[in-house]
């Protein structure tokens, strides 16, 4: 058989925990191309690219380049054999220059010494063809996100490469770097280099791309040229037909009163001018794609990143008082899509995770905790919740992902938060549990609530939510009610993106 | 939220780095001062080399140990590897091999020892704490098992090497700080030791860069041990005798010198040259300067203590910035 060039990844399989992340993934491409890699949040693509870039291991599947079985054991092995990573979560070492981190592996030497003359001169050209304008010798800790996000490009670009991946290597450039980025994805190109590119940016695929391969769930949706789509057609394939399982009891209709209310909140880059309310017993969607600011627009409310003006006003004793970032953290039940590394403490029985933030409510007259009014609040809350589990002595980590995101949700309830922020709380989950999830989420608004639910998949907020705010790019673009349907929210994504190309 | 105040608090946090940069070597040079005015012994070229004489085992051990904080562990062994190596010398000692052989075994024998710290925390995973807790109570129980309870005089011919000067500068100070500056060459101008600040700022991220993360800590590890076991000649040698007592307390007495030099216990940042000696200096001067003045012999640990504490307070804050990130 003759080996065809150019890289093939067939029948890819990786489970999680018992959960499948990839089932049976086939991608290939030819040298000189560049393939775009989409999908929802969750959809599998950063796994796969993972595998490929040796950062973690596939269970089952073939993994080519030029007809040779790859060694794909670990990034080392990877980056050996010519396979560079632009990773979305930047690998910056802080401590150490620009030019150390982009040459950290293989850096300049004469007579076992570094040859920092070396060294600066070959960094210096890849910023210059980068574009980039600060110094080889900065330190990198001192930089910006953009520019560290530069850096990262430029690591990969240090050495000879036949396949470079780039994880949403946008997501904090400025227009002309993000010009510069593309210019160099064409010269990669014409050198021969395979480039795998990762966005949720679909403008970005039809500027950069020969041909995109789309994925959902673990699997692989479609691939073919990118002159066989139009963004519409990308959007529709990524977010699939969506199926509905299980009722949800309709929310009641919000009352009157706001309890909730955010005034041009900005934070530079990230957000801006993000004015809106949300009233009690009500479930705002915020619908965007990922990086349109949904998530980061959460965790500025809670003061978990730092905003630079706006205001936020919140219901205290019948009126609006401002209040800062912090202070309303305080009355806010924050439920993340990362469970395991925010949400819940592995190694400790469910009875301690739940009673967590409401320690103080159980101490008895001697400043300790009361292990029965504990007890019985952890049984009071497995109850109503449906927890599946052995007991309020089991180890959180042993039970199932939905399980665990149900005690995320339970902890808070015993403090009685009146603000609700869910930031894809079912990803991950499976069908059953999605609705219970959702359940939660209106029987909080049924309780007088209020909550912001993030989600990628459109059905999921079509099932509870009152009205929905559209973000791109760090604003609130327009507004839905009750009413809309899926092809109207699909609609929002795509010609919002249509608008972009046109430019 | 308005301009005025974040510049506001830029500039305090400029002021705070400011102070955690210069804060210690200003207060080592008023130190100098005080000593020197205040005692009439303090200032003379005797005292001054008998200071950088007692300081030189703990310059020799604290450079290998900043290797392994740089990497972002910690080797509370070195004082148990510098004892059961030396006691390891001993005893071929005893059995008529040649002294610069002996120094050479002694040595590699801390390498070794170090090299089972490193598979104990590479290949079994082990947090380095605990690791050399372990094997600083497991070292020492062989050493004492090899050598026996009681002090052994070294013989006349070995005890002179330990007042060895060139001039009036003893030659292990010299030693150290041909040490100190080869620890500093290595970390600062080799790839690897730019691979080891690389693993001390994140291991996590140095893997997914692909660098090899286990082989070097592995090699830091083991140059920890190398000169802990040098150390452990020199201090011997100062003492003139092999006592059961050897190396107690010097693994913290490292770490105290390299906090106060500021090499960051988050791994990652520092400067060997001048932490290493900055920090020995601050220790034996406060000793020495103490003894001058007839203070009580017991200040020099709280002293010492809060010294500690202090540099600690000043590297968490100049830490904070770029890992809250």
């Amino acid at each position: 058989m003759m080996a065809a060039p150019g890289l093939v990844l067939s029948n890819i399989s990786k489970r999680f925990a018992g959960v499948s992340a990839l089932k049976g993934v086939e991608l290939t491409a030819a040298p000189g191309e560049a393939m775009a890699l989409l999908g929802a949040n969750g959809a599998g693509k950063s796994t796969l690219m993972n595998i490929l870039g040796g950062v973690i291991q596939r269970d089952e599947g073939v993994a080519l380049l030029d007809g040779h079985p790859l060694d794909l054991a670990s990034p080392r092995a990877a980056r050996a054999q010519g396979i560079a990573f632009v990773h979305q979560e930047l690998t910056m070492l802080p401590t150490l220059t620009v030019a150390e981190n982009i040459m950290i592996d293989h850096l300049p030497t004469v007579g076992g010494l570094i040859d920092f003359k070396a060294l600066k001169r070959r960094t210096q050209d890849l910023l210059t063809r980068l574009g980039c304008r600060f110094d080889a010798d900065t330190r990198v800790g001192d930089l910006g996100p953009g520019d560290q996000q530069m850096i990262e490009v430029a690591r990969a670009l240090s050495r000879e490469s036949r396949v470079v991946i780039f994880d949403e290597p946008t997501s904090s450039l400025t227009e002309p770097e993000k010009q510069r980025l593309f210019g160099v994805i064409q010269g990669l190109k014409s050198e021969g280099v395979i480039v795998i590119y990762i966005t949720h940016f679909l403008d970005e695929v039809f500027a950069t791309c020969d041909r995109v391969t789309v994925m959902r769930d673990g699997m692989l949706v479609s691939t073919g040229p990118v002159s066989a789509h139009t963004v519409a057609s990308l959007a529709h394939e990524m977010l699939g037909e969506g199926s509905l399982a299980g009722d949800i009891p309709t929310a009641v209709p919000p009352a009157d009163e706001v309890i909730l209310s955010v005034a041009k909140l900005t934070r530079a880059r990230v957000l801006s001018d993000v004015s809106f309310e949300v009233r009690s017993g009500e479930i705002v969607g915020l619908w965007g794609l990922l990086g349109s600011g949904r998530t980061e627009l959460l965790r500025a409310l809670v003061g978990l990143d730092p905003i630079d003006s706006g205001s936020i006003r919140l219901k205290s004793s019948g009126h609006l008082v401002t209040v800062t970032p912090s202070q309303l953290s305080r009355s806010t039940a924050f439920v993340t899509e990362d469970r395991r590394g925010e949400g819940i403490f592995p190694g400790q029985s469910v009875e301690q995770n739940l009673s967590l933030p409401t320690l103080r409510q159980l101490l008895n007259r001697f400043g300790l905790v009361d292990r029965s009014r504990e007890r019985s609040l952890a049984d009071d809350l497995i109850g109503r919740l449906g927890i599946k589990t052995s007991g309020r002595g089991q180890d959180i980590a042993t039970l199932s992902g939905g399980n665990q995101q149900k005690i995320v949700f339970g902890r808070w309830l015993g403090s009685q938060p009146t603000v609700f922020l869910l930031d894809e709380p079912t990803r991950g989950l499976d069908v059953g549990a999605k609705t219970e999830i959702l359940r939660l989420a209106v029987e909080i608004a049924n309780g007088g609530g209020g909550v912001l639910l993030v989600a990628s998949e459109p059905e999921e907020l079509m099932r509870v939510c009152h009205r929905y705010l559209l973000m791109d790019r760090g604003r609130i673009v327009g507004e839905l009610g009750r009413g809309a349907t899926r092809d109207d929210l699909v609609a929002r994504v795509s010609n919002r993106a249509v608008d972009e190309v046109l430019q | 939220m308005t301009s005025a105040s974040s510049s506001e608090i830029w500039s305090v946090k400029r002021l705070r780095s400011l102070i955690g940069q210069i804060g210690f070597p200003i207060m080592l040079l008023l130190l100098f001062i005080f000593f020197s005015a205040a005692t009439p012994g303090f200032l003379s070229i005797a005292n001054l080399a008998a200071l950088a004489h007692a300081l030189a085992p703990v310059a020799i051990i604290a450079s290998g140990l900043a290797m392994v904080v740089m990497a972002g562990n910690l080797d509370i062994s070195v004082g148990s590897i510098a004892f059961l190596s030396v006691s390891i010398g001993w005893s071929l000692l005893g059995l008529g091999l040649p002294v610069p052989l002996v120094a050479l075994v002694i040595v590699v024998s801390g390498g070794v020892l170090g090299a089972v710290n490193a598979f104990i925390v590479v290949v079994l995973r082990i947090n380095s704490l605990i690791t050399t807790l372990g094997t600083m109570i497991a070292f020492r129980g062989l050493a004492l098992e090899l050598s026996g309870t009681n002090s052994h005089t070294l013989p006349d011919g070995v005890r002179e090497l330990g007042n060895q000067a060139i001039g009036p500068i003893f030659v292990d100070s010299i030693i150290a700080l041909l040490v100190v500056v080869a620890i500093h060459v290595l970390h600062q101008r080799t790839a690897y030791g730019r691979q080891l600040a690389a693993v001390g700022n994140s291991a996590l991220i140095a893997s997914k860069i692909g660098l090899p993360v286990g082989r070097v800590i592995f090699v830091a590890f083991v140059i920890s041990g190398c000169l802990a076991g040098l150390g452990g000649i020199f201090a011997t040698l100062q003492v003139g005798a092999l006592t059961a007592f050897l190396g107690r307390g010097l693994e913290f007495n490292a770490v105290a010198v390299i906090v106060v030099g500021g090499i960051s216990l988050f791994g990652g940042a520092g400067n060997v040259l001048s932490g290493i000696l900055l920090g020995a200096v601050t220790f034996e001067m406060i000793r020495n300067g103490l003894n001058h003045l007839d203070a009580n012999p017991y200040a020099y640990r709280p002293i010492s203590g809060l010294l500690i504490f202090m540099a600690m307070y000043a590297d968490s804050f100049r830490s904070r910035g770029h890992r809250r990130k």
